[in-house]
């Protein structure tokens, strides 16, 4: 279950401003910057839902992600739909192919079910990367952002766009956390712990699992929308397996089931990755080993830990269940 | 579509190759995985160190000496990683475990850029083996034969040593039983070191036999670790026999599919794992019932 501390509070409020100060005074590098973080933040922000608070630890939300880019892109260029419909179309198709890999997987637990999601996102991967109408290897360029002129918003505008993704993501993040706290996210975590207690009281899990793993995939289908509008062009890379685990380390070394963590890793993240990026060429490296370190260390990521030693200081807030302990028995 | 047999018996034999070259792969990551309940995600790194290895030895020393070093280098380097990382790793999760190696794979990637540069480099196939040899009435090149009958002797042996001997007897106890394998005297952390530096240098051989064939660069860790974890998952996690049936079975689905089905070739193996995933959720052929 999800609980919103004050400290967790605290948290989502310096985010926010730090945020907002960012889209107000930035130029336009440190905008696409901010926009790369709120869209990375929005497919954790999925991942943390099902990976945190299920067990769920999916290899496939990056091909999700590309699976709601793709849609947007082909439904609003090829199939003539004007953006507005193709975004509620691409979104809808990500949640119903999401919630069938849920249904199918649901079976599967630990190692397989990482493994079988991995499955479904290669296999998206290498259809995209092959077919004619998506572009093959080329990718598709020419995508649109979505008009919202008739309210006086120019999103072709960079740091317009910026503050989108930032409304975006807040109202996911509300989304998630109603889903999270209502009676099915309840059961989708009773499941997480002793799937056959729930089992015995009469509990579909299997639909619970793809329920909320299709709600998942439906947020990740958002943040590919909107990743197809920033870039206004897309390729299968999109989808390749590396952005999964790159999704999952982000989670991982934000905090993972702490639903805030994940935010902090994707910003501490894409900081990172430009900061190092420009320093040298290994930076790959030096993720490796925090993310090495981070994981040995047994600390829930950045949040969990800071979370942890700040409720062991008070004692008066519960300390965050070890989500990493659990999926251990899967 | 052709119907010469020629040229069926070509592409059997390209897929045999392929499975073999994933058998010597797989093999090591299922049963470090069927005896350790561990998840190493960093075997691939462990494959491109192995041809790297070979590249630079055999640039001193000729092929063969590469071919014997490369392995043992490997396995040095997998003895460093026991005793640094999966020692430590062993009583955690599935999560944590594939989180740590993920994170070994982009260490160990960017190490053998800093070491061998981002060039790809190439290693001669040893002037022994480098012809052709008309083979069930086609021409094969020697050096893919050898690749198939290197499999099938590591084969043999491992189904020998497992089979047949008291150590063999010793990891299937550990496998089926790991307490009740310690209480009955077995040493059965000596036993899992030994088969995890057995099963890094099988995938240091791997590399070394492959990088013939495959031009050497940083990505292919990344690149064969994919099917790697297909075939295993296919097969059945811990089992010789699954590593054997999941290599065979992606080999010819792999090369067959290339043949009859182009534009289907790279699904049709996810596809098949998804199936396998849905139908018997726990692989083919796993170590436990």
């Amino acid at each position: 279950m999800f609980h919103h501390t004050p400290f967790r509070y605290a948290a989502l409020v310096l985010l926010a401003s730090g945020a907002l100060f960012q889209a107000f005074t930035a130029q336009y590098f440190g905008l696409e910057i901010l926009t790369e973080i709120l869209i990375l933040a929005m497919l954790v922000l999925a991942l943390d839902m099902v990976a945190g608070f299920g067990g769920m630890v999916s290899l496939c939300h990056g091909a999700l992600m590309g699976v709601g880019a793709y849609g947007y892109a082909v439904l609003s260029t090829t199939a003539g739909l004007t953006p507005p419909v193709a975004m509620a179309a691409a979104v809808g198709i990500t949640a119903g192919i999401s919630w069938v890999i849920g249904a199918i997987c649901s079976r599967s637990h630990g190692i397989y079910f990482i493994m079988a999601t991995l499955a479904f996102g290669q296999m998206a991967y290498s259809y995209v990367f092959e077919a004619p109408i998506f572009g093959g290897d080329d990718g598709l360029g020419g995508i649109e952002r979505l008009d919202l002129s008739f309210i006086g918003v120019d999103l072709n505008d960079t740091r317009t766009f910026a503050l989108f993704c930032l409304v975006t993501l807040a109202a996911m993040y509300g989304l998630a956390v109603m889903i999270l706290r209502s009676g099915l996210g309840r059961s989708f975590s009773g499941v997480m712990h002793n799937e056959q207690r729930m089992r015995a009281l009469g509990l579909t899990v299997w639909r619970i699992k793809a329920d909320v793993f299709g709600l998942s995939g439906m947020i990740a289908g958002v943040a590919g929308v909107l990743a197809a509008q920033h870039i206004m062009y897309i390729s299968p890379g999109l989808m390749a397996w590396t952005v999964s685990g790159e999704a999952l380390v982000v989670v991982i070394l934000g905090g993972l089931g702490t639903l805030v963590g994940p935010l902090v890793g994707a910003a501490v993240f894409v900081v990172l990755k430009h900061e190092l990026s420009s320093l040298t060429t290994y930076w790959h490296l030096i993720v490796g080993v925090i993310l090495i370190g981070v994981v040995m260390s047994r600390a829930n990521g950045i949040f969990g830990f800071i979370e942890n030693s700040f409720a062991a200081r008070s004692k008066t807030t519960e300390i965050n269940p070890k989500a990493m302990e659990v999926t251990k028995d899967a | 579509m052709t119907t010469d047999l020629g040229f069926w018996t070509l592409q059997a034999l390209n897929a045999l190759q392929l499975s073999m070259l994933l058998f010597l792969l797989s093999v090591g990551l299922t049963v470090i995985f069927g005896l350790m309940h561990f998840v190493n995600l960093a075997h691939g790194a462990l494959y491109a160190l192995g041809a790297y290895f070979a590249a630079s030895f055999a640039a001193i020393w000729g092929y063969w000496a590469a071919f014997l070093l490369a392995p043992v280098a490997v396995a040095g380097v997998g003895v460093l990683l026991y005793s640094g990382f999966i020692q430590r790793m062993r009583k955690s999760g599935p999560m944590a475990q594939v989180l740590v190696t993920f994170g070994l794979i982009f260490v160990l990637l960017d190490l053998t850029r800093i070491v061998w540069g981002d060039l790809p480099l190439a290693i001669e196939v040893p002037a022994m083996l480098g012809g052709r040899l008309a083979f069930l009435g086609v021409e094969y090149p020697t050096y893919r034969l050898f690749i198939i009958v290197l499999g099938l002797v590591v084969l043999a042996g491992l189904a020998f040593v497992l089979g047949r001997t008291q150590i063999g007897a010793m990891i299937r106890a550990g496998v089926d039983n790991d307490e009740m394998a310690a209480c009955l005297g077995i040493n059965v952390e000596r036993l899992f070191f030994c088969v995890f530096c057995v099963g890094c240098a099988l995938a240091g051989l791997a590399g070394a036999v492959a990088a013939p064939l495959l031009s050497v660069s940083p990505d292919m860790g990344l690149q064969i670790l994919i099917p790697t974890l297909i075939v295993i998952v296919i097969g059945g996690l811990g089992s010789l026999k699954g590593a054997v049936a999941g290599s065979l079975i992606y080999g010819f689905v792999q090369t067959f599919g290339a043949v009859l089905a182009p534009q289907l070739s790279s699904v049709l193996i996810y596809a098949l794992l998804a199936a396998v995933l849905v139908i018997k959720p726990v692989g083919l052929f796993p170590a436990k019932g």
